[in-house]
Protein backbone atom coordinates (compact mmCIF):
# COMPACT_ATOMS: atom_id res chain seq x y z
CA UNK A 1 0.00 0.00 0.00
CA UNK A 2 1.14 3.09 -1.17
CA UNK A 3 -0.87 5.71 0.41
CA UNK A 4 -3.96 5.28 1.17
CA UNK A 5 -6.45 4.64 -1.67
CA UNK A 6 -6.32 7.65 -4.15
CA UNK A 7 -5.65 7.51 -7.93
CA UNK A 8 -1.78 7.01 -8.90
CA UNK A 9 0.04 9.77 -10.41
CA UNK A 10 0.80 8.45 -13.67
CA UNK A 11 2.83 11.54 -15.09
CA UNK A 12 3.31 15.44 -13.81
CA UNK A 13 3.58 17.82 -16.89
CA UNK A 14 5.66 21.23 -15.87
CA UNK A 15 3.94 23.30 -14.82
CA UNK A 16 2.51 21.02 -11.80
CA UNK A 17 -0.19 19.40 -13.95
CA UNK A 18 -0.97 16.40 -12.49
CA UNK A 19 -2.72 13.14 -14.93
CA UNK A 20 -3.72 10.90 -12.40
CA UNK A 21 -5.09 7.04 -12.96
CA UNK A 22 -8.52 8.64 -13.36
CA UNK A 23 -7.83 10.91 -16.59
CA UNK A 24 -6.05 7.74 -17.98
CA UNK A 25 -8.64 5.43 -17.53
CA UNK A 26 -11.46 8.08 -18.62
CA UNK A 27 -9.35 8.93 -21.82
CA UNK A 28 -9.64 4.80 -22.17
CA UNK A 29 -13.17 4.69 -21.58
CA UNK A 30 -13.79 7.84 -24.38
CA UNK A 31 -11.59 5.71 -26.76
CA UNK A 32 -14.20 3.02 -26.54
CA UNK A 33 -16.90 4.41 -26.87
CA UNK A 34 -15.73 6.02 -29.75
CA UNK A 35 -14.79 2.76 -31.12
CA UNK A 36 -17.98 1.87 -30.14
CA UNK A 37 -19.94 4.68 -31.67
CA UNK A 38 -18.42 5.01 -35.06
CA UNK A 39 -19.30 1.35 -35.44
CA UNK A 40 -22.56 1.49 -34.38
CA UNK A 41 -23.75 4.48 -36.74
CA UNK A 42 -21.36 3.01 -39.73
CA UNK A 43 -23.15 0.86 -41.66
CA UNK A 44 -26.69 1.39 -41.24
CA UNK A 45 -29.38 -0.47 -42.87
CA UNK A 46 -33.19 0.01 -43.42
CA UNK A 47 -33.33 -3.86 -41.90
CA UNK A 48 -31.64 -3.85 -39.24
CA UNK A 49 -29.02 -6.73 -38.36
CA UNK A 50 -28.29 -7.68 -34.54
CA UNK A 51 -25.86 -5.21 -33.78
CA UNK A 52 -28.18 -2.59 -35.13
CA UNK A 53 -30.84 -3.57 -33.08
CA UNK A 54 -29.08 -3.16 -29.75
CA UNK A 55 -27.60 0.19 -31.00
CA UNK A 56 -31.50 1.03 -31.58
CA UNK A 57 -32.82 0.07 -28.41
CA UNK A 58 -30.25 1.63 -26.24
CA UNK A 59 -29.99 4.68 -28.09
CA UNK A 60 -34.35 4.22 -28.71
CA UNK A 61 -34.55 3.87 -24.03
CA UNK A 62 -32.21 6.74 -23.54
CA UNK A 63 -34.27 8.85 -25.48
CA UNK A 64 -37.52 7.59 -24.32
CA UNK A 65 -35.82 7.93 -20.48
CA UNK A 66 -35.43 11.70 -21.09
CA UNK A 67 -39.06 11.87 -22.81
CA UNK A 68 -40.36 10.43 -19.75
CA UNK A 69 -38.85 12.30 -17.03
CA UNK A 70 -38.26 15.58 -18.55
CA UNK A 71 -41.27 15.83 -20.81
CA UNK A 72 -41.07 16.23 -24.71
CA UNK A 73 -40.10 19.53 -25.35
CA UNK A 74 -36.80 18.65 -23.40
CA UNK A 75 -36.08 16.17 -25.98
CA UNK A 76 -32.93 17.58 -26.82
CA UNK A 77 -31.32 16.91 -23.80
CA UNK A 78 -31.07 13.34 -24.55
CA UNK A 79 -27.91 13.22 -25.68
CA UNK A 80 -26.32 14.27 -22.92
CA UNK A 81 -27.66 12.47 -20.56
CA UNK A 82 -27.18 9.43 -22.49
CA UNK A 83 -23.49 10.72 -22.62
CA UNK A 84 -23.67 10.65 -19.03
CA UNK A 85 -25.14 7.53 -18.35
CA UNK A 86 -22.97 5.17 -20.35
CA UNK A 87 -19.70 7.40 -18.98
CA UNK A 88 -20.58 7.05 -15.73
CA UNK A 89 -22.08 3.09 -16.35
CA UNK A 90 -19.12 1.76 -18.05
CA UNK A 91 -16.99 3.78 -15.39
CA UNK A 92 -18.39 2.18 -12.61
CA UNK A 93 -17.92 -0.86 -14.05
CA UNK A 94 -14.15 -0.62 -15.16
CA UNK A 95 -13.66 -2.10 -11.30
CA UNK A 96 -14.11 -5.67 -13.08
CA UNK A 97 -11.31 -4.64 -15.79
CA UNK A 98 -8.52 -4.27 -12.70
CA UNK A 99 -9.09 -0.37 -13.85
CA UNK A 100 -9.32 1.92 -10.88
CA UNK A 101 -13.08 3.79 -11.77
CA UNK A 102 -12.69 7.14 -13.01
CA UNK A 103 -16.13 7.89 -10.27
CA UNK A 104 -13.74 6.58 -7.70
CA UNK A 105 -11.92 10.34 -8.02
CA UNK A 106 -13.94 13.08 -6.03
CA UNK A 107 -12.51 15.37 -9.52
CA UNK A 108 -14.39 13.05 -12.05
CA UNK A 109 -18.00 13.42 -9.86
CA UNK A 110 -17.37 16.85 -8.65
CA UNK A 111 -16.79 17.78 -12.46
CA UNK A 112 -20.02 15.85 -13.31
CA UNK A 113 -22.25 17.44 -10.48
CA UNK A 114 -20.72 20.89 -11.45
CA UNK A 115 -21.50 20.34 -14.88
CA UNK A 116 -25.51 19.61 -13.50
CA UNK A 117 -25.29 22.64 -11.66
CA UNK A 118 -24.32 25.04 -14.43
CA UNK A 119 -26.99 23.01 -16.80
CA UNK A 120 -29.81 23.79 -14.21
CA UNK A 121 -29.03 26.77 -13.40
CA UNK A 122 -28.29 27.91 -16.97
CA UNK A 123 -31.39 26.91 -18.53
CA UNK A 124 -33.41 28.39 -15.05
CA UNK A 125 -32.55 31.62 -16.36
CA UNK A 126 -33.08 30.79 -20.06
CA UNK A 127 -36.88 29.30 -19.73
CA UNK A 128 -38.11 31.05 -16.88
CA UNK A 129 -36.15 34.71 -17.13
CA UNK A 130 -33.48 36.02 -14.76
CA UNK A 131 -36.32 38.00 -13.13
CA UNK A 132 -38.44 35.00 -12.02
CA UNK A 133 -35.77 32.88 -11.63
CA UNK A 134 -34.39 35.24 -8.92
CA UNK A 135 -37.32 35.81 -6.93
CA UNK A 136 -37.30 31.82 -7.26
CA UNK A 137 -34.87 32.53 -4.49
CA UNK A 138 -37.45 34.65 -1.98
CA UNK A 139 -39.91 32.17 -2.24
CA UNK A 140 -41.70 31.30 -0.20
CA UNK A 141 -40.99 33.61 2.42
CA UNK A 142 -38.02 36.25 1.54
CA UNK A 143 -36.06 35.80 4.84
CA UNK A 144 -35.46 31.45 3.22
CA UNK A 145 -33.62 33.20 1.55
CA UNK A 146 -30.20 31.93 2.63
CA UNK A 147 -31.81 28.53 3.21
CA UNK A 148 -32.96 28.52 -0.84
CA UNK A 149 -28.97 29.55 -1.38
CA UNK A 150 -27.48 26.47 0.38
CA UNK A 151 -29.96 24.28 -0.77
CA UNK A 152 -28.91 24.89 -4.41
CA UNK A 153 -25.36 24.44 -3.16
CA UNK A 154 -26.01 21.28 -1.65
CA UNK A 155 -27.50 19.78 -5.06
CA UNK A 156 -23.87 19.14 -6.75
CA UNK A 157 -22.20 18.15 -3.87
CA UNK A 158 -24.70 16.09 -2.61
CA UNK A 159 -24.27 13.94 -6.11
CA UNK A 160 -20.99 14.44 -6.43
CA UNK A 161 -20.36 12.69 -3.03
CA UNK A 162 -23.14 9.68 -3.86
CA UNK A 163 -21.28 8.65 -6.95
CA UNK A 164 -18.19 8.94 -5.15
CA UNK A 165 -19.02 7.21 -2.00
CA UNK A 166 -20.76 4.66 -3.67
CA UNK A 167 -17.76 3.35 -5.85
CA UNK A 168 -15.13 4.41 -3.92
CA UNK A 169 -16.67 2.59 -0.87
CA UNK A 170 -16.92 -0.37 -3.28
CA UNK A 171 -13.24 0.19 -4.29
CA UNK A 172 -11.69 0.15 -0.97
CA UNK A 173 -13.55 -3.02 0.31
CA UNK A 174 -12.89 -4.70 -2.54
CA UNK A 175 -9.11 -3.90 -2.00
CA UNK A 176 -9.39 -4.62 2.06
CA UNK A 177 -10.83 -7.91 0.61
CA UNK A 178 -8.35 -8.97 -1.67
CA UNK A 179 -5.65 -8.48 0.73
CA UNK A 180 -7.50 -10.38 3.86
CA UNK A 181 -7.88 -13.01 1.62
CA UNK A 182 -3.80 -13.22 0.63
CA UNK A 183 -3.42 -12.67 3.97
CA UNK A 184 -5.98 -15.38 4.98
CA UNK A 185 -4.18 -17.64 2.41
CA UNK A 186 -0.39 -17.08 3.31
CA UNK A 187 -1.43 -17.76 6.88
CA UNK A 188 -2.71 -21.11 6.02
CA UNK A 189 0.44 -21.99 4.00
CA UNK A 190 -0.57 -21.97 0.34
CA UNK A 191 2.04 -19.87 -2.04
CA UNK A 192 -0.54 -19.03 -4.21
CA UNK A 193 -3.19 -16.29 -2.78
CA UNK A 194 -5.60 -18.71 -3.99
CA UNK A 195 -8.65 -17.62 -2.14
CA UNK A 196 -8.84 -14.55 -4.17
CA UNK A 197 -9.92 -16.82 -7.11
CA UNK A 198 -13.92 -16.60 -6.85
CA UNK A 199 -14.97 -15.78 -3.55
CA UNK A 200 -14.36 -11.64 -4.78
CA UNK A 201 -17.08 -12.66 -7.95
CA UNK A 202 -20.29 -12.14 -5.52
CA UNK A 203 -18.80 -9.08 -4.02
CA UNK A 204 -17.43 -7.55 -7.30
CA UNK A 205 -21.17 -8.22 -8.96
CA UNK A 206 -22.82 -6.61 -6.10
CA UNK A 207 -20.44 -3.32 -6.15
CA UNK A 208 -19.06 -2.80 -9.18
CA UNK A 209 -22.17 -4.27 -11.73
CA UNK A 210 -25.13 -3.73 -9.27
CA UNK A 211 -24.32 -0.50 -7.16
CA UNK A 212 -22.32 0.84 -10.32
CA UNK A 213 -24.94 0.54 -12.79
CA UNK A 214 -27.90 1.83 -10.24
CA UNK A 215 -25.53 5.10 -9.14
CA UNK A 216 -24.87 5.62 -13.08
CA UNK A 217 -28.90 5.59 -13.69
CA UNK A 218 -29.15 7.50 -10.31
CA UNK A 219 -26.72 10.47 -11.01
CA UNK A 220 -28.43 10.80 -14.53
CA UNK A 221 -31.79 10.63 -13.59
CA UNK A 222 -31.35 12.90 -11.01
CA UNK A 223 -29.79 15.49 -13.64
CA UNK A 224 -32.69 15.26 -15.72
CA UNK A 225 -34.79 15.76 -12.90
CA UNK A 226 -33.04 19.08 -11.51
CA UNK A 227 -33.11 20.37 -14.61
CA UNK A 228 -36.25 19.66 -15.50
CA UNK A 229 -37.63 21.22 -12.51
CA UNK A 230 -35.41 24.25 -12.89
CA UNK A 231 -37.03 24.70 -16.42
CA UNK A 232 -41.00 24.51 -15.28
CA UNK B 1 3.43 4.50 -11.84
CA UNK B 2 4.39 7.02 -9.26
CA UNK B 3 3.08 8.05 -6.16
CA UNK B 4 -0.76 8.31 -5.25
CA UNK B 5 -2.83 11.19 -4.66
CA UNK B 6 -4.99 11.45 -1.72
CA UNK B 7 -8.41 9.93 -1.95
CA UNK B 8 -10.63 13.15 -1.53
CA UNK B 9 -8.52 16.27 -2.66
CA UNK B 10 -9.59 18.37 -5.82
CA UNK B 11 -6.46 18.65 -8.35
CA UNK B 12 -6.42 18.90 -12.32
CA UNK B 13 -8.20 16.16 -12.66
CA UNK B 14 -10.93 18.17 -12.30
CA UNK B 15 -10.44 20.26 -15.31
CA UNK B 16 -9.31 16.94 -17.07
CA UNK B 17 -12.79 15.42 -16.26
CA UNK B 18 -15.14 18.31 -17.24
CA UNK B 19 -13.21 18.65 -20.72
CA UNK B 20 -13.33 15.33 -20.90
CA UNK B 21 -17.10 14.78 -20.50
CA UNK B 22 -17.72 17.55 -22.79
CA UNK B 23 -15.52 16.12 -25.38
CA UNK B 24 -17.45 12.93 -24.83
CA UNK B 25 -20.47 14.55 -25.45
CA UNK B 26 -19.84 16.04 -28.92
CA UNK B 27 -18.31 12.74 -30.21
CA UNK B 28 -20.99 10.47 -28.92
CA UNK B 29 -23.84 13.12 -30.26
CA UNK B 30 -21.91 13.63 -33.53
CA UNK B 31 -21.06 9.80 -34.19
CA UNK B 32 -23.93 7.48 -32.30
CA UNK B 33 -27.15 9.88 -30.85
CA UNK B 34 -28.06 12.23 -33.80
CA UNK B 35 -27.46 9.75 -36.99
CA UNK B 36 -29.14 7.02 -35.01
CA UNK B 37 -32.11 8.86 -33.95
CA UNK B 38 -32.35 10.66 -37.23
CA UNK B 39 -32.33 7.48 -38.75
CA UNK B 40 -34.99 5.90 -36.62
CA UNK B 41 -37.14 8.94 -37.05
CA UNK B 42 -36.82 8.75 -40.65
CA UNK B 43 -37.50 5.24 -40.74
CA UNK B 44 -40.48 5.66 -38.50
CA UNK B 45 -41.81 8.46 -41.07
CA UNK B 46 -41.35 6.35 -43.97
CA UNK B 47 -42.87 3.52 -42.47
CA UNK B 48 -46.00 5.60 -41.64
CA UNK B 49 -46.29 7.11 -45.16
CA UNK B 50 -45.82 3.62 -46.82
CA UNK B 51 -49.51 2.09 -44.35
CA UNK B 52 -50.67 5.52 -45.36
CA UNK B 53 -50.28 4.24 -48.38
CA UNK B 54 -51.07 1.57 -48.74
CA UNK B 55 -54.69 1.95 -47.16
CA UNK B 56 -55.55 4.46 -49.74
CA UNK B 57 -54.37 1.66 -52.19
CA UNK B 58 -56.54 -0.20 -50.12
CA UNK B 59 -59.67 2.12 -50.43
CA UNK B 60 -59.16 2.99 -53.91
CA UNK B 61 -59.06 -0.62 -54.92
CA UNK B 62 -62.52 -1.48 -52.69
CA UNK B 63 -64.11 1.58 -54.96
CA UNK B 64 -62.93 0.17 -58.00
CA UNK B 65 -64.24 -3.81 -56.82
CA UNK B 66 -67.61 -2.15 -56.09
CA UNK B 67 -67.96 -0.49 -59.38
CA UNK B 68 -66.92 -3.47 -61.27
CA UNK B 69 -69.12 -5.63 -59.07
CA UNK B 70 -72.13 -2.82 -60.41
CA UNK B 71 -70.95 -2.90 -63.79
CA UNK B 72 -70.49 -6.54 -64.03
CA UNK B 73 -74.37 -7.64 -62.71
CA UNK B 74 -75.76 -4.56 -64.75
CA UNK B 75 -73.86 -6.04 -68.33
CA UNK B 76 -75.01 -9.74 -66.48
CA UNK B 77 -78.76 -7.97 -66.25
CA UNK B 78 -78.65 -6.87 -70.26
CA UNK B 79 -76.98 -9.88 -70.91
CA UNK B 80 -79.85 -11.89 -69.92
CA UNK B 81 -82.01 -9.29 -71.64
CA UNK B 82 -80.85 -9.52 -74.89
CA UNK B 83 -80.86 -13.22 -74.52
CA UNK B 84 -84.30 -13.01 -73.90
CA UNK B 85 -85.09 -10.92 -76.82
CA UNK B 86 -83.36 -12.97 -79.04
CA UNK B 87 -85.53 -15.68 -78.08
CA UNK B 88 -88.52 -13.93 -78.41
CA UNK B 89 -87.77 -13.10 -81.75
CA UNK B 90 -86.41 -16.63 -82.88
CA UNK B 91 -89.89 -17.73 -81.42
CA UNK B 92 -92.09 -15.46 -83.43
CA UNK B 93 -89.97 -16.23 -86.18
CA UNK B 94 -90.57 -19.75 -86.45
CA UNK B 95 -94.25 -19.05 -85.68
CA UNK B 96 -94.31 -17.10 -88.82
CA UNK B 97 -92.65 -19.82 -91.04
CA UNK B 98 -95.00 -22.36 -89.29
CA UNK B 99 -98.24 -20.23 -90.81
CA UNK B 100 -96.64 -19.24 -93.94
CA UNK B 101 -95.70 -23.25 -94.39
CA UNK B 102 -99.55 -24.01 -93.85
CA UNK B 103 -100.39 -21.34 -95.92
CA UNK B 104 -98.41 -22.59 -99.39
CA UNK B 105 -99.25 -26.00 -97.99
CA UNK B 106 -103.01 -24.93 -98.58
CA UNK B 107 -102.26 -23.26 -101.63
CA UNK B 108 -100.50 -26.35 -102.95
CA UNK B 109 -103.38 -28.54 -102.23
CA UNK B 110 -106.21 -26.31 -103.67
CA UNK B 111 -103.95 -25.79 -106.79
CA UNK B 112 -103.57 -29.97 -106.93
CA UNK B 113 -107.30 -29.66 -106.40
CA UNK B 114 -108.36 -27.61 -109.17
CA UNK B 115 -105.78 -29.34 -111.21
CA UNK B 116 -107.61 -32.87 -110.59
CA UNK B 117 -110.77 -31.48 -110.91
CA UNK B 118 -109.79 -29.95 -114.48
CA UNK B 119 -107.29 -33.47 -115.44
CA UNK B 120 -110.80 -35.16 -114.56
CA UNK B 121 -112.96 -33.13 -116.88
CA UNK B 122 -110.66 -33.80 -119.16
CA UNK B 123 -110.64 -37.08 -118.98
CA UNK B 124 -114.29 -37.41 -118.98
CA UNK B 125 -114.45 -34.76 -122.35
CA UNK B 126 -111.65 -37.35 -123.92
CA UNK B 127 -113.84 -40.25 -123.07
CA UNK B 128 -117.07 -38.63 -124.64
CA UNK B 129 -115.55 -38.31 -127.61
CA UNK B 130 -113.85 -41.86 -127.47
CA UNK B 131 -117.65 -43.29 -126.85
CA UNK B 132 -119.28 -40.93 -129.03
CA UNK B 133 -117.02 -42.01 -132.22
CA UNK B 134 -117.58 -45.77 -131.21
CA UNK B 135 -121.36 -45.13 -131.21
CA UNK B 136 -120.97 -43.67 -134.75
CA UNK B 137 -118.82 -46.57 -135.80
CA UNK B 138 -121.37 -49.02 -134.66
CA UNK B 139 -124.62 -46.91 -136.22
CA UNK B 140 -122.71 -46.63 -139.11
CA UNK B 141 -122.31 -50.37 -138.94
CA UNK B 142 -125.63 -51.03 -138.27
CA UNK B 143 -127.44 -48.69 -140.64
CA UNK B 144 -124.91 -49.43 -143.40
CA UNK B 145 -125.58 -46.58 -145.05
CA UNK B 146 -123.21 -43.45 -144.40
CA UNK B 147 -125.20 -40.59 -143.45
CA UNK B 148 -122.89 -37.12 -143.46
CA UNK B 149 -120.40 -38.02 -140.92
CA UNK B 150 -121.22 -34.11 -139.67
CA UNK B 151 -124.78 -34.10 -139.03
CA UNK B 152 -124.18 -37.72 -137.46
CA UNK B 153 -121.79 -36.45 -135.36
CA UNK B 154 -124.15 -33.77 -133.94
CA UNK B 155 -127.15 -36.49 -133.60
CA UNK B 156 -124.34 -38.90 -131.71
CA UNK B 157 -123.68 -35.86 -128.87
CA UNK B 158 -126.55 -34.43 -128.34
CA UNK B 159 -127.96 -38.02 -127.83
CA UNK B 160 -125.27 -38.32 -125.06
CA UNK B 161 -125.80 -35.42 -123.54
CA UNK B 162 -129.23 -35.82 -123.17
CA UNK B 163 -128.65 -38.86 -121.71
CA UNK B 164 -125.51 -39.61 -120.36
CA UNK B 165 -124.90 -36.40 -118.71
CA UNK B 166 -126.39 -37.80 -115.25
CA UNK B 167 -124.56 -40.86 -115.97
CA UNK B 168 -121.43 -39.97 -116.49
CA UNK B 169 -121.30 -37.36 -113.52
CA UNK B 170 -119.18 -39.03 -110.77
Amino acid sequence: MNGGFGPYKVIELPGGIVISQTVTVTWFIMLLLTIFAYFASKKFDKVPNKFQNVVEVLVESIYNLTKQTMGEDKINFAPYMGTLLLFIGIANISGLFGLRPPTADVNTTLGLAIMTFVMVHYNAVKSNGIKSYLKGYLEPMPFLLPLNIIGELANPISLAFRLFGNIVGGVIIMVLLYNALGFISSSLGIGIPILQAGIPAVLHIYFDLFAGLLQSFIFTMLTMVFISMAMD
Amino acid sequence: MGLKLGLVELNWSFVFQIVNTIILFFILKKLLFKPVSEFMEKRRAEIEGSINEAQAKNEEAEKYKAEYIKKLEASEEEGRQIVKEAAKRAEERANEIIKAAHKEAEEIKQRANLEIERERKKAINALKDDIASIAMLAASKVIEEGIDENKHNTLVRKFIDEVGEARWQN
